[in-house]
């Protein structure tokens, strides 16, 4: 279903009829000036049409102006004198229609020299309404002496000595979201000029709480389902990139919301620093964004964080079942399937290369004798590996003894004895040996 | 003749195919012209506001992508592999079996006291009667094992196990009847719809095993039918069809019209299949429907299903003391015992998702001797399963599951006699248990209160028990989502929170 929302689109017109009395009126004025000199005597006669039309378009304008206001969001003492002072403007230049327009020789005709003076006059009342248009859309500060004067910050030269607020938060926010949200256009009466109009929030509270992220409804909202009516920002507008919400995050959980704080100063700021330097254009290799809910699960110190991942497809064409268990740092589960052509040799070449990153393995029931497996200590992130059914005696067990993160060793159905128990036994790291229908005796 | 055949791989001009064509012309006609380009033009310039989602479609937020989703998988290193489930349908009662409750002695007869129930409304079953009888159990209860865990006599043998499992006492869940509950369990919501657990992970991880079905699914058929089962709960709900779940039945044939017809010997099975594909693949080209793609895997499983399956249905090399492990019921196809047997088989082979059924546990009267049936028929091989995967090194990375869709109440639904009553359902708190890949073994999880009737310490809601299974499968259970009809989907809905304290 379709509704049309003719209010809200005739609103929206404002900005695009607005411009036409400003071009109507000011032709009437040039036209006007103009044909006091004997070579465009002739133009005198299109002032009063560019009048009208430039009274029609401006009465229009104020319509849709008016429609436009009604949907609040705007900084009220501003909208007044725009309001004011485009009416006026409508109103006069109607009058001054009249008053141009021989109605027959019966209107009073208004002096020349008058009626230019008061058409220059129209143009700077016309010049100060767009003025305040313009601050209602674009900001108070939009067109200012301060704009004409206001200095730059330097680019910061280390992701250290910038400051959080006025290198980071500010100008992604000024990026993102002051369109909207700024003295002068305060929708949902939300600043994001400032820190201290961030914390006074809006109409749904404080937009940044310090340290506080359910309370922070500026975070809440950028971090919406994209189609949520709540999401920000709105309207299609260009939405904050995903490291720009981190930054956002971590500076709301770790920056005390003070301004001119240094990022040396806070807490954290490693799992930051790879969005801060790229958002910063600061050079060096940047890391990997590593993901937040990986890196707080303890891995490995010894897996390489970097491989080459095409092997995997080699790998796999083969006829290997490869599972990836986790991708930074890359851990493999692979599984030679049962009685499979592939000879020990073949396999062991075949996966040296990713030796480091297998953390389970698992060969059973492919005919390996004890010889076929020395490669294993090359394995030395092994955690969990399967041997069983295969004709391994207890010379197999040599080969596990410095892996030190295993800990889990099955042998079942192999030639094993106590002997082989007794031998892994020296391995602190192993934890469990399976031995099902072995001749291994004890219990471990 | 035979080579004239082949002079084409398709004889398209035939009137067999002149729907297709059609579809095809149109097509390309679509694409190709200018109405084609009219549209997309009418489409950029209302954008968002007239076709509402396409426009952020367009936009292509991203990491948004299905893509991007399954790419992203594992979350996190995973503990476990493989899972079996197994779901004792119909509730069975925490008190005859796991959650002890000695004061109950005291007070037996004695009507339920209101401090307790707290007004919570009871179904319409037992809503009417005069006065709620609280009942202890009939059955007796010692400790067992290292842990020290109180079991009731009911279950011998899962009793020796005890110090494998992690006994979770304060489940809940929201559903008070059969179906919505076991619908809750299995696909995270109680309306039918939503994609089944099994599902959801054969969707995430793919498969471990290209000759069997990621997603198995085993009904007892020596279960108490009196609740029915539908296969909708092992359905894939809006996820790609190729994703449900498979049944294996009891009879000759376990997954129906696998053998070849009488008459034919299959050798050109695999040219006929091939030719077939391209056919598909022909028609999915014009109309672009994911289930044609989903019908060509289902014939190539199904091909190599053929070898696969009698293979892994055959127990003629399982020796005596495996059926003697899993109890006489194991040599009879299709009974609890066999199917756990079969299950561990499964297992082996790396069947990523098992799903077993056991009907009858919905005990409204004469609970005594039908939970002491129920328990005789599950108990021993339960426990086989357990300690033959632990002998075989498969607890490792192997997660099993034993639960139902609720408990039962403290009082007896209908009369309450000397050695008879009934219990009604109750939601809101009963027992399940985990064991093997990545759940602390021999622990107990969670406190009810004296009447095993409300959570005292540790509530785990069913969204929380689907949020920790994934993530023992090394899925964080936000994220792993499906779009349809305009929403992105999660088995943990928008809820769930993953019970870390039973993690190793």
């Amino acid at each position: 279903m379709i509704f049309l929302n003719i209010s809200t689109f005739s609103g929206h017109l404002h900005p695009l009829i607005v411009h036409l009395p400003i071009g109507f009126i000011l032709l009437a004025a040039v036209f006007n000036i103009l044909s006091y000199s004997k070579k465009h005597e002739n133009l005198k006669s299109a002032v009063p049409v560019a009048l009208l039309m430039g009274f029609i378009s401006a009465v229009l304008a104020c319509v849709f102006g008016y429609i436009l206001s009604t949907s609040g969001d705007y900084d009220q003492n501003v909208l007044r004198h725009h309001e004011f002072s485009g009416i006026t403007l409508a109103i006069i230049s109607g009058i001054l229609y009249f008053m141009a327009t021989d109605h027959s020789g019966k209107m009073a005709f208004i002096p020349g020299k008058l009626f230019s003076i008061i058409l220059v006059g129209l143009v700077a009342l016309m010049s100060y309404s767009g003025h305040q248009g313009a601050s209602l859309t674009h900001g108070n500060d939009y067109l200012t002496m301060q704009t004409l004067t206001r200095t730059v910050r330097d680019k910061p030269t280390s992701v250290d000595s910038a400051i959080i607020f006025e290198d980071v938060v500010q100008p992604i926010l000024q990026n993102k979201c002051s369109q909207c949200h700024r003295d002068g256009k305060l929708k949902g009466n939300l600043s994001v000029e400032s820190l201290q109009t961030l914390r006074k929030g809006g109409k749904s509270g404080p937009a940044v709480a310090p340290g506080k992220l359910n309370a922070s409804e500026l975070y809440k909202r950028i971090t919406l389902d994209p189609d949520n009516k709540d999401f920000m920002p709105k309207d299609g507008k260009t939405p904050l990139t995903k490291s720009e919400v981190k930054i956002i995050k971590w500076w709301i959980e770790n920056g005390d919301a003070i301004s001119g704080k240094r990022i040396a100063e806070l807490k954290n700021i490693n799992i930051i620093i790879p969005e801060l330097a790229t958002y910063l254009g600061i050079g060096g290799v940047v890391l990997p964004a590593a993901d937040e809910r990986v890196s707080a699960q303890v891995t490995n110190p010894d897996i390489p964080m970097v491989t080459d991942t095409s092997l995997i497809g080699q790998l796999r064409k083969k006829g290997l079942m490869v599972r990836v268990m986790l991708r930074k740092p890359l851990m493999l589960d692979i599984t030679l399937p049962v009685g499979s052509v592939i000879k020990a040799a073949e396999f062991k070449n075949d996966v040296i290369p990713l030796a480091k990153n297998i953390v389970w393995l698992n060969i059973s029931g492919n005919n390996f004798t004890d010889g076929d497996l020395s490669f294993l200590k090359l394995f030395t992130n092994l955690e969990k590996l399967r041997l069983e059914k295969n004709p391994l005696t207890d010379q197999v067990s040599n080969n596990l003894i410095a892996l030190k993160h295993l800990e889990a060793v099955n042998l079942n159905e192999t030639k094993i004895t106590d002997a082989a128990v007794i031998n892994l036994k020296k391995n602190p790291a192993i934890k469990r040996i399976y031995t099902w229908g072995t001749g291994v005796r004890q219990v471990n | 003749m035979s080579n004239h055949h082949h002079d084409e791989e398709f004889r398209l001009n035939t009137p067999e195919f002149e729907q297709l064509n059609k579809k095809l012309e149109r097509r390309e006609f679509l694409t190709k012209t200018a109405m084609g380009l009219g549209a997309i033009a009418v489409g950029s310039l209302f954008g968002k506001s007239l076709f509402g989602k396409s426009g952020t479609a367009m936009a292509g937020s991203a990491g948004d992508t299905e893509q991007d989703i399954l790419r992203a998988i594992p979350h996190f290193a995973p503990k476990a592999k493989r899972v079996v489930y197994l779901f004792m349908s119909g509730g069975p009662s925490q008190f005859e079996l796991f959650d002890y409750k000695p004061k109950l002695a005291t007070m037996a007869g004695q009507n339920l006291p209101d401090s307790v129930r707290k007004g919570q409304r009871l179904t319409g079953m037992s809503a009417n009667q005069s006065s709620l009888p609280v009942v202890p159990s009939f059955f007796k209860f010692n400790q067992h094992g290292q842990s020290q865990t109180w079991m009731s006599e009911l279950m011998p043998h899962t009793a020796q196990v005890v110090d494998d499992l992690c006994i979770v006492k304060s489940v809940f869940s929201e559903q008070i009847n059969h179906d919505p509950a076991i619908t809750f369990f299995q696909t995270g919501n109680q309306l039918p719809g939503r994609p089944s657990i099994g599902s959801w992970l054969s969707y995430g991880l793919g498969s471990d095993n290209n000759n069997l079905p990621t997603f198995i699914v085993l009904v007892s058929k020596n279960g108490q039918k009196d609740q029915p089962l539908y296969s909708r709960l092992w359905g894939n709900g809006f996820l790609p069809s190729k994703f449900q779940g498979v049944q294996f039945g009891s009879g000759k044939d376990p997954v129906l019209f696998l053998n070849n017809p009488e008459g034919y010997d299959g050798n050109d099975r695999k040219e006929m299949l091939d030719y077939l594909s391209k056919l598909n693949k022909l028609q999915n080209g014009a109309y672009g429907d994911p289930e044609v793609d989903a019908r060509i895997a289902q014939y190539e499983m199904a091909y190599r299903m053929q070898t696969s399956v009698p293979e892994v249905m055959s127990t003629a090399n399982e020796p005596n003391e495996a059926f003697e492990m899993y109890g006489p019921d194991s040599r009879d196809p299709g009974t609890y015992a066999a199917n756990c047997l079969l299950a561990r088989k499964l297992l082996e082979k790396d069947v990523k998702f098992l799903q077993l059924y056991h009907q009858g546990w919905d005990q409204h009267s004469s609970l005594p001797k039908g939970i002491a049936q129920q328990c005789k028929a599950t108990d021993q091989a339960t426990a086989a399963l357990i300690k033959d995967l632990k002998q075989r090194g498969l607890l490792e990375d192997t997660l099993v599951i034993w639960g139902g869709e609720f408990g039962r109440t403290v009082y007896s639904q209908g009369k309450l006699t000397a050695n008879d009553y009934g219990r009604d359902h109750h939601p809101r708190c009963f027992t399940m248990w985990m064991a093997g890949a990545g759940v602390k073994p021999g622990i107990t999880y969670g406190e009810t209160d004296d009447f095993s009737y409300n959570i005292v310490k540790d509530p785990v809601h069913v969204h929380d028990f689907h949020a920790t299974l994934l993530h023992l499968m090394g899925i964080d259970h936000e994220r792993l989502t499906y779009k349809f009809q305009g929403r992105r989907f999660r088995l943990t809905d928008v809820e769930g929170k993953v019970v870390k304290n039973i993690l190793t």
